[in-house]
């Protein structure tokens, strides 16, 4: 277990997070788009939002998984099941408090639900659990959560 | 609009005539209010949430706000200018008294409650008596509510949602089994005010008097500031104005959507079936929308408006949904409410079926308010002009199948000349865009030989050499004023002999006066419906634009003096009587009116 793993669990597992997100985008799953949620709070052009998005997104993932060693070397235990529960916590923060609640007040394009006239959002809010993007929504990205907090575990269990 | 004076409002069975509603709003929800100061409508949290005040729709069970002289009166009433702030004043024969309504905008000034209704009540002379009564009625008047007093304050509350009636100077609030009701006496110079803040999914704010001032006067300078902003300077500017007012007031603040209306189930015929929700974005009103946003200077709405539908359309890409709710969702099931309908003009229905329906034009609006988007100057992003190709693929593929039409008739499925017309459209304006490069050109030729297969089926299958005319579908021997759209959409020039045929048929077999119904023929439903305003202001703007100004700025004339005493326009009017039918404010109507006077103003330049 190194910052090292963690690092590289990061970055592999946000890799499939993203890419299993995307997927469900293209399916027509869901309509959540992290990268574009988080660049649009940077800049109003969609293009170069989702270029800042992405890179943001990494980076967050990165933290994530510095968090998620954290706590492993607190406990002095790491399993990639125990980076599954971390993940399902992880998942169910980002849906119900993160991207619900949290990311509306801070982002400056997103509309929430007192957002009133003559203002108009550039981005709907994500409502609870996210739902307003898709009743797929939580699913997709509860898995995908899982997934990551699997990687991570993973990746901070190995070698040993 | 101008001060306009009306005799006591008559009700008919309890219900004010739908012409004597005004609306206010804040950009999350919108209120109805008689000429007898009743707010018969009014949802919330949001605009299509269900209701606390549904009278219009019931008056024994909808739940009312009633708040009027105790003695005979006569009403007169305006919006503060540039506002959606409403002010009635009432005379009576011992004193007059003003009354000014908001649904209050956001203010970070204070703890604002999350919504709030503030009526101000101003005694201007002489000594008038008031009463006011509160009857909440939650959820459609399904759920009566639970009155009691919080910090002296009466609150109704039921499961998450809660309302506080703040009354200042307005007489001690009294309680009855269901409502809060109150007695007080206006003298010259005297200022009562009473106060609905609404709590959902959090604690109640109870604000103090002062702020309750503020807000209020914060709402009227907010909106004379957006009304100051606009741009417009062409003919019957008044009406053009009051209609972007009325339309803001169906923009959505927290997603960019915009509703078709505010209000769901109010009659298209008196004591008929044709009552449908209109709490819902229709893609069909998307390229009319987007216009007039530009048109009045609205980029900020405009530009949030075509996120939200390319965001909105998403999850059922490539396909399109005929309307979307205003979060954003696709679910919209119909169910009937167990209300007796306003004058008994039942189903009541909430949702709308006609959701799952196939509208083959609504593709076409999809491009064409791409197209208008990017000719004002804006760029689109690589994924929305891949998702726009795909769109026109999937145009290639669908548009020989019958469809519902504009319409939405629940008869069966028709090959409809306008859906068709819409459809050329859409690979017309995928064709400019590709050629623009700001779609992927990849599938052009396709679009390209699709879009001449088209033209060639409207020419040969859909134009009647005896009428010359275009006829509302294939085969068919009606005309249908949806034809318009072809013109005012561009499918053909102004000087093309067929359009201008098309347009005179149109006159000539759907017009009466200044009214024009949307067609003559079967729709799969009984009963009949009032003439539709929206195509009136569409044959304008089809007038003007054939050259023939004179007859447009006549018919325009006559037009602006349909709305009623404030300047808002429903759905449909009776032409017998001229009494309002269907939801409103109807904001196709109110778009219809904004894109006909611009191009009349454009024609006479």
């Amino acid at each position: 277990m190194s910052i090292w793993a963690a690092l590289a669990g990061g970055f592999v597992g946000t890799l499939i997070l993203t890419t299993g997100l995307r997927a469900a985008n293209t399916f027509n799953l869901t309509r959540i788009d992290l990268p574009f949620l988080l660049g649009t709070a940077f800049t109003g052009d969609r293009t170069r939002a989702k270029a800042i998005g992405y890179s943001a997104h990494f980076i967050n993932g990165l933290i994530f998984a510095l968090l998620y060693y954290a706590v492993f070397a607190a406990i002095d235990y790491s399993s990639w099941w125990l980076g599954t529960v971390f993940g399902l916590v992880h998942g169910l923060f980002a849906a119900t408090a993160l991207v619900n609640i949290l990311l509306p007040l801070v982002h400056p394009r997103m509309g929430t639900s007192q957002t009133s006239a003559p203002d108009v959002a550039l981005l709907e809010p994500p409502g609870f659990l996210m739902l307003n993007y898709g009743r797929g929504t939580p699913t997709v990205t509860l898995a995908a959560h899982l997934a990551y907090g699997t990687i991570v575990g993973g990746f901070l269990t190995w070698p040993s | 609009m101008s001060d306009s004076a009306v005799a006591a409002p008559v009700r008919t069975d309890g219900y004010a005539a739908l012409r004597d509603y005004a609306v206010i709003g804040d950009g999350r929800s919108v209120a109805l209010i008689a000429c007898d100061g009743a707010v018969d409508w009014l949802s919330w949290p949001d605009l299509d949430s269900p209701t606390l005040f549904a009278a219009v729709l019931d008056q024994a069970r909808g739940g009312r706000f009633t708040l009027r002289p105790e003695v005979p009166y006569t009403a007169a009433r305006r919006y503060l200018p540039g506002t959606n702030v409403l002010e009635t004043t009432f005379t009576t024969a011992g004193g007059t008294v003003r009354v000014t309504d908001a649904l209050t905008l956001s203010d970070t000034a204070s703890l604002t409650p999350g919504r709030e209704l503030v009526r101000r009540i101003e005694g201007l002379a002489g000594s008038v008596p008031m009463g006011w009564s509160v009857q909440p009625r939650f959820a459609y008047g399904a759920r009566a509510p639970h009155l009691a007093r919080r910090a002296g304050v009466p609150v109704a509350t039921c499961g998450a949602e809660a309302v506080a009636i703040c009354a200042w100077h307005a007489g001690q609030p009294q309680y009855t089994a269901d409502s809060v009701t109150g007695h007080f006496r206006t003298e010259s110079g005297t200022r009562a005010l009473i106060a609905l803040p609404y709590a959902y999914q959090e604690p109640l704010v109870l604000p103090p008097r002062a702020e309750c001032e503020a807000r209020l006067d914060h709402t009227a300078a907010t909106w004379r500031q957006w009304s100051d902003d606009r741009t417009y300077t062409g003919p019957w500017r008044e009406a053009v104005l009051r209609s972007a007012l009325a339309l803001k007031l169906l923009v959505f603040a927290p997603s960019g959507a915009v509703a078709a209306a505010a209000t769901c189930s109010l009659p298209e015929e008196l004591g008929g079936e044709r009552n449908w929700d209109y709490r819902f974005s229709w893609i069909r009103d998307s390229a009319f929308t987007l216009d007039a946003f530009l048109k009045l200077g609205c980029a900020p709405e405009a530009t949030s408006y075509l996120w939200w539908l390319m965001h909105a359309s998403q999850l059922t890409h490539p396909r399109l949904h005929v309307l979307y709710r205003l979060s954003g969702g696709t679910r919209a099931p119909e169910r009937t409410l167990p209300l007796s309908g306003y004058r008994g003009s039942s189903p009541v229905r909430v949702g709308n079926a006609a959701a799952g329906q196939l509208q083959l034009d609504t593709y076409g609006e999809l491009l064409q308010t791409a197209w208008l988007y990017t000719t004002a100057g804006h760029r689109l992003d690589a994924d929305v002009a891949r998702r726009l190709a795909e769109i026109a693929d999937f145009i290639c593929t669908t548009w020989r199948q019958p469809d519902a039409g504009i319409w939405e008739v629940r008869s069966a499925p028709e090959h409809f000349t306008q859906s068709k017309m819409m459809c050329w459209i859409a690979l017309d304006r995928a064709l400019d865009l590709a050629g623009r490069q700001l779609i992927p050109a990849r599938h052009a030729a396709r679009w390209h030989e699709e879009r001449q297969a088209v033209a060639d089926f409207v020419e040969t299958r859909c134009f009647s050499e005896r009428m010359n005319s275009h006829t509302r579908s294939a085969g068919s021997d009606d005309v249908d004023a949806s034809l318009l759209l072809g013109l005012l959409h561009g499918y053909r020039p102004s000087d093309d002999r067929r359009m201008s045929g098309t347009v005179s048929a149109v006159q000539e077999t759907l017009r009466a006066g200044p009214y024009v119904n949307r067609y003559l023929g079967p729709d799969g439903l009984s009963g009949s419906e009032g003439a539709f305003l929206a195509c009136s202001f569409w044959l304008a703007e089809a007038l003007a634009r054939c050259g023939r100004t004179e007859e447009a700025v006549s018919l325009m004339d006559q037009l602006v003096a349909l709305g009623n005493d404030v300047g808002l326009y429903s759905e449909e009017i009776d032409p017998a009587s001229g009494a309002f039918l269907g939801n409103l404010p109807q904001g196709l109507t109110h778009l219809a009116l904004i894109s006909a006077a611009c191009a009349i103003g454009e024609a006479t330049r």
